[in-house]
């Protein structure tokens, strides 16, 4: 396989009592490529995401990140191997400024004496810099988070998951919510990432979404890998069809 | 000044700081009414009189502000403060304790009593209002039976006149109080502690997934209203040289009148030190002013009920405009 694979997951099943979410499944990300992960209802999209994100344990497989093997207890762990996790409900606290939320848990602090304060204005500049980065576009990182649109939520909940140069990040649903001519500036902002050198995975319904910002897409059908393929070699229909279990 | 950064600046000081800023006004307005309306209320004497009632009122609720914001409640104030300040009698009288000590030890209790309260709500699953609604009528309850209703005087004049006196013409609890309102202030702006609160008010969900330890954040601020509380149980006895099973009645709805009178969302999430300062003053103000105008203490009671229901109203619609769509459950 290639040389800048990041992420790699081997035979990964997850069990829950009686009832199989994975079984057996492979997947592998490359440095500065986007994955879509495409598959209906119950197919088993979330409970990979989350046992890659450290949130589940596999019951069997095994992760890779830089070809080195691991073992997740939290998403702590594997924010600390720099994966990122966007929730589909974006987790933002909205009586916070756009910069607070971005580095909320994370805030830089100016040590003094034996205290450590807040450093606010390294934390506006800080933000500042990073939106100018993702070319993220609102008034001021002093807006507090409830007064955005949906489309600049998602844009601030990215943002923070790329603060801490994230060299993998996984969108779970990333326009699901959003209003028709929001979804392509997040689509912009997913093709920036990739850019800047970032892996992206993500989980998606809509084909629009796959086919503007995938390499390549991967389905899943009743928690076993399906079918996968470089994007330039299939078609809508063809994944269309992966979803609901159909093959030619 | 450009147009665009014009509109900024105003809709800023809308968001932030229109609360604050029509707060002054009312107490400003009530402060003329109630100066051209009656006699002795703009007197140095009166006022004094009104920092001092403010001033032990906020030492709490500056760390309710803290609770609510985090979308806890904590109603056992006044009877923690009546147990506080008899405990502190007790001490010193029935087992002849130094003052430190007492002190120390009354301290020691409220700290364990807020992390009683905070370690129920998170791993018990307890709302704080239960708990403390349970506590609120077993220490009034247990402070009646210990004095069988009777005070328990101590005689010290120097702890008397220096804690329930004046230093440099204010109220030595005012001074406490402007001290205790710098580190709140202070601790709400600019630490992570600080943000933590707002943080886990805004959404708790959020918080957790992030690694901010949630439970951890709440029960430090429920331990502040407790701790406060005992703090306030010495400097009333401070102030009337006696326990009292019967003091502080009614507290509990005074400090959490002033914090919600200052802006502070019972939903949580939204709250400022400022705002809950100027509503202890707000609060104190008129209570005051309505003794002055002869109206009886009972009625007071129904006028400081009508305000903390229309500071509410007021209250809930701000935060209605200023946050898209209304309150939000998680």
């Amino acid at each position: 396989m290639s040389d800048n694979l990041v992420l790699e997951a081997k035979s990964v099943s997850k069990f829950f009592g009686t009832i199989t979410a994975l079984q057996n499944v492979d997947l592998h990300l490359n440095k500065g490529e986007v994955l879509g992960v495409v598959g209906d209802n119950g197919a088993g999209k979330s409970t990979l995401m989350k046992v890659l994100s450290g949130l589940y344990k596999p019951s069997e497989g095994s992760l890779f990140f830089d070809k080195e093997k691991v073992s997740l207890n939290s998403p702590r762990d594997s924010q600390n191997l720099g994966l990122e996790m966007v929730y589909q409900d974006l987790a933002l606290a909205g009586n916070l400024p756009i910069g607070d939320n971005i580095f909320l848990g994370r805030e830089p602090t100016r040590k003094v004496g034996p205290f450590n304060f807040l450093d606010h204005k390294k934390r506006k500049q800080l933000t500042e810099e990073h939106l100018a980065k993702l070319k993220i576009n609102v008034k001021s990182a002093d807006q507090k988070v409830e007064e955005l649109s949906g489309g600049q939520r998602q844009a601030v909940a990215i943002a923070r998951a790329t603060a801490f140069n994230a060299k993998i990040v996984l969108m779970d649903e990333p326009t699901a919510a959003l209003a028709v001519k929001e979804v392509g500036k997040v689509l912009d902002l997913i093709l920036n990432l990739k850019k800047l050198g970032v892996s992206v995975i993500v989980i998606s319904h809509r084909m629009d979404d796959i086919f503007t910002v995938c390499d390549r897409v991967m389905a899943l059908f009743q928690g076993t890998n399906f079918a996968e393929s470089e994007l330039k070699n299939t078609s809508r229909d063809e994944v269309i069809g992966w979803i609901m279990g159909k093959k030619d | 000044m450009t147009e665009q950064t014009l509109e900024k600046t105003k809709k800023r000081i809308k968001i932030s700081n229109l609360h604050e800023i029509g707060l002054l006004i009312a107490l400003i307005i009530v402060l003329l009414l109630f100066s051209l309306t009656t006699e002795n209320f703009f007197t140095q004497r009166n006022f004094t009189s009104i920092l001092r009632s403010a001033s032990y009122v906020g030492l709490i609720a500056f760390p309710m502000t803290f609770v609510l914001i985090t979308r806890e409640i904590d109603i056992s104030v006044g009877p923690s403060v009546a147990w506080s300040g008899l405990l502190f009698v007790i001490l010193i009288k029935w087992y002849d304790f130094g003052y430190l000590t007492s002190a120390v030890i009354v301290i020691l209790w409220g700290t364990l009593l807020g992390y009683f309260i905070g370690v129920a709500r998170t791993k018990l699953f307890i709302p704080t209002f239960i708990t403390t609604l349970a506590l609120w009528s077993a220490l009034r309850g247990y402070s009646l039976f210990v004095t069988e209703g009777r005070p328990i005087a101590i005689s010290n004049k120097e702890f008397r006149y220096f804690f329930g006196g004046d230093i440099l013409g204010l109220p030595t609890v005012t001074w406490i109080m402007l001290g205790a309102f710098l580190i709140f202030w202070f601790a709400s702006k600019y630490t992570v502690t600080g943000t933590n609160f707002y943080a886990v008010g805004g959404n708790p969900k959020a918080a957790r997934n992030i690694g901010i330890n949630v439970d951890r954040v709440k029960i430090l601020a429920l331990i502040g209203t407790s701790l406060f509380s005992a703090i306030v149980g010495i400097l009333f006895v401070a102030r009337v040289s006696s326990g009292n099973a019967n003091l502080a009645d009614g507290m509990e709805f005074d400090v959490i009148a002033a914090v919600v009178v200052g802006g502070t969302a019972l939903a949580g999430a939204v709250g400022t030190m400022t705002g809950t300062l100027l509503g202890c003053v707000f609060i104190a103000m008129i209570s005051n002013g309505l003794i002055h105008w002869g109206i009886d203490p009972d009625l007071n009671r129904v006028v400081k009920g009508i305000i903390i229901f229309l500071a509410v109203v007021i209250n809930s619609n701000f935060t209605f405009k200023s946050n898209s769509g209304g309150p939000k459950e998680d």
